[in-house]
Formats: C-alpha cells, sequence, structure tokens
C-alpha cells in the first residue's frame, strides 16, 4: 500500500462521515423541536388521566425530589384556585429493573390512581404490575394500607402470583415514599398557603355557584 | 427480461426460505429472542427491520462504486446506524404514539448482524434494484420468522394473543386463563423456542422444497 492509497481511503472515509454527519444534523434540527414539543404533550396528557377533575397540573419551582439516586419531579392539580390533589413521579426497586411510577392522590393524600411508565420486570410475572386489577387495588389507600398481602385481602394490596418482588417494589417502595414524601414535603407548604385555602373553604357556598 | 424477473423472484425468495435470517443463517438471533415473548412485539420489530435491510441495502448499492474496499465495514456502520437513527427521530416528530410503542425496538436494530452482513454480501456487489429486492425478501423472511416464534412463544407461554389493531393500539386475545408454560416466555424459553421452530422449518423445507432447490442447481 503506498502513501497515495492510503490518503485515498482516508478521504474517502472522511467524506462520507461527514456526509452523514451533515444528514443527521439536517434531520435532527428539524425533527428536535418537534420532538420536545410531543413529549411535553404526552406527559400533559399522562397527567390528566391520572386525575381528570382538574383543570391545570403544574409542576411547582421546587418540584424535584430523588429516589434511589433518581431524579422525579411532582406536580400540583388544581381546579380552580383550589388544590384537589398531588401527582408524583416515584421508583421502586423491583426484581430486575426500577420500577417508573405515577402515583396520583386527592388533598388528603389517599392514592387515586397509579400509573407504570416504564420497567424491565420478568415478563409473564412481573409485568402484571401493569394490568388493571392490581393498579384499581390503590384506589382510595390510605398510607397506612398500602403493604402487599399474599393471599386475598380488600383493605391492603393483593401480590400478584409470583411476582411479590415486584407488587412490593410498586406499593411499599415507589408509590409509598412518594405518599410519604408528599405528605412530608406538600403539608407545611399548605400551612403557608393557610389563609387562601381556608378562604376556600369557608367561602365554600359562595364557590358552589361557579362550581355548577 | 422474463429471465430476469424470474431470478428477482427467486432472489426475493431466496430472503424468506432458503436463507432465511433467523431459521437458515442463525443470524440476529439474540435481539429476537428478546423481543418475541408476545406478538406484537415481534410483528413490529420484524417491520422495523423490514424498513431498515431495504433501505440500507438501496444506499449501500449506491454507493458501492465510491466506497474504498478497506474501510467498507466503517461505512456500512455508519449507513445503518444513520438509517436507525434517521428513522427514530422521524417518528419521534411525527408519530410520537407509534415512536412511544415501537422506539424501544428500532435503536436496537444497529446492533442486528443480519444487516451487516447483507450491506456485505449482497448490497455491496450488486446494482440498486436486486440490492432493493435482496433487502425486501430479507426483511420479509425475518418479520415472517419473528411472527411464528412470538406466536407460539406467547401462546404456549401466556395462552393468550397480543395483535396489534392499529399502530398504537392493541387487542389482547385470552384463550387459557392459566399460564400453561411460562418458560416460554422466559428467555430460555426463547433459545427453546427458536430450536423447536428452526427444526420444524428445515423439516418443512427439506419435504416440499428440494425439488424446487433441485432445478436452480
Amino acid at each position: 500500500m503506498t502513501g497515495k492509497d492510503i490518503i485515498k481511503i482516508t478521504l474517502n472515509l472522511v467524506i462520507v462521515y461527514l456526509i452523514g454527519g451533515f444528514i443527521l444534523a439536517f434531520v435532527f434540527a428539524n425533527a428536535s423541536p418537534k420532538i420536545y414539543k410531543n413529549n411535553e404533550e404526552a406527559e400533559k396528557k399522562a397527567l390528566k388521566q391520572l386525575i381528570p377533575d382538574a383543570d391545570e397540573i403544574k409542576k411547582p419551582a421546587n418540584g424535584d425530589w430523588t429516589i434511589h439516586d433518581k431524579h422525579a419531579k411532582y406536580f400540583i392539580a388544581k381546579k380552580g384556585d383550589e388544590i384537589i390533589g398531588y401527582v408524583i413521579q416515584s421508583f421502586g426497586k423491583g426484581y430486575s429493573s426500577y420500577i417508573n411510577t405515577f402515583v396520583a392522590v386527592d388533598k388528603d393524600f389517599k392514592v387515586q390512581k397509579i400509573n407504570i411508565l416504564a420497567h424491565g420486570e420478568t415478563p409473564g410475572l412481573g409485568d402484571e404490575i401493569e394490568t388493571d386489577w392490581f393498579k384499581d387495588q390503590f384506589k382510595d389507600k390510605s398510607i397506612d394500607h398500602l403493604k402487599v398481602i399474599k393471599g386475598e385481602t380488600r383493605e391492603d394490596i393483593q401480590a400478584i402470583s409470583g411476582a411479590t418482588i415486584s407488587s412490593r417494589a410498586v406499593t411499599e417502595d415507589a408509590v409509598k415514599n412518594g405518599v410519604a414524601f408528599l405528605i412530608k414535603t406538600v403539608n407545611p407548604a399548605t400551612e403557608q398557603r393557610g389563609s387562601i385555602s381556608n378562604g376556600v373553604k369557608e367561602g365554600g357556598n359562595t364557590d358552589v355557584k361557579q362550581q355548577h | 427480461m422474463s429471465s430476469n424477473s424470474t431470478s428477482l423472484k427467486e432472489l426475493f425468495l431466496n430472503g424468506i426460505i432458503k436463507e432465511n435470517t433467523i431459521f437458515k443463517l442463525a443470524l440476529s438471533l439474540c435481539p429476537s429472542i428478546a423481543v418475541t415473548n408476545n406478538l406484537k412485539n415481534g410483528i413490529f420489530m420484524g417491520l422495523a427491520v423490514l424498513f431498515v435491510q431495504t433501505m440500507v441495502n438501496i444506499t449501500i448499492s449506491l454507493m458501492r462504486k465510491v466506497i474504498q474496499p478497506k474501510v467498507r465495514l466503517p461505512i456500512f456502520m455508519l449507513v445503518i446506524s444513520g438509517w436507525v437513527t434517521i428513522t427514530q427521530m422521524m417518528m419521534a416528530a411525527f408519530v410520537p404514539d407509534v415512536y412511544a410503542k415501537v422506539g424501544l425496538y428500532i435503536a436496537l436494530i444497529v446492533a442486528f448482524a443480519s444487516i451487516l452482513a447483507r450491506a456485505e454480501m449482497f448490497a455491496s456487489k450488486n446494482s440498486i434494484v436486486p440490492s432493493m429486492v435482496d433487502g425486501l425478501g430479507m426483511g420479509i423472511g425475518f418479520l415472517f420468522a419473528l411472527t411464528v416464534i412470538s406466536f407460539f412463544r406467547e401462546l404456549v407461554g401466556k395462552g393468550t394473543l397480543t395483535v396489534p389493531t392499529g399502530l398504537a393500539t392493541q387487542h389482547v386475545f385470552t384463550f387459557i386463563n392459566t399460564k400453561p408454560l411460562l418458560i416460554m416466555v422466559l428467555p430460555a424459553g426463547g433459545f427453546l423456542a427458536v430450536g423447536i421452530l428452526m427444526a420444524a422449518f428445515n423439516w418443512l423445507d427439506a419435504r416440499y422444497m428440494k425439488k424446487g432447490a433441485h432445478e436452480t442447481h
């Protein structure tokens, strides 16, 4: 191989890669604003599904927290000026993955709905955490009842047979820690705004007009 | 003219039967075992490979005269990963609902041995039309294999079939309410399923396709 060949081959590779890079950059520049917008809309839609009554679900300025060294967010759901609930993102350490979960609670911190966003649990066993029968069990559970029971239960959460670790990870790790964090963090904040929320409560009768 | 069209037909069938990526060449087994635990996943993965395989074959065939042989492999990799990335970005931008369901599989395609193998063995030596037909045949053969494997695994392992009813929707048919042979949806079962179906495919091929094979040789 002569020096000329080496230059020829190098140039060939460089030119092809440069062209490839330009094409990718062009596609990325056109697609990325749309991707960003889509992601935002998808998140909004997912939040809206968790608390359908809310007019607005917004992340507060300090709405970040960490669990299992992972960054997560929480949101405040409002109907008019009144806070009707919260949505918190949380992670649970499962059998083979961290389970990314959204938990919606009402203003008394009772779970309303949960949604599993992503996980890598065993197909056929652990992935039943995504089924409606498992998720529906969380409705109206307060933090004291967020524990997994093997066998029939109405008061607590019934484990998925063959996937106790995944059931526990969702219930006692992701959801429970999320709710506990909200109770700890959001309560003082509502006390600060006590005057406003009291005002809403006292003026409840007058608000009825607006609601109808 | 007629001999040309029959050879294209043969080329197309070659990828589906004689050189079926999974059942005959045993390439790309790793990702195919990873995604075939339900029917819907198998079908979407197969479709994604079909698209990328065809586009890569066309691109490589167009570029074959300007590629220096000594650096062909890095250039093939660029073309493959470029097409995968473009497909991913376009889908995320224009069909986000679909992307949310199948985006995961598309990224995996970069590592598919079968696509690099076709670029090296076929597209880099042939003109654009045969290369496209080869890509289509190989892709459809792959789609066929994944569909059969995932159908078998989900039905035997879970007693259900997850059928895509649209790009972002699906319907789960439940045949048995227990899990008859759960191991089939686990990774170990993937190897068993591929082995059993590979044997069945080769047996059928040997029994019914031999005649055709003799004629061509």
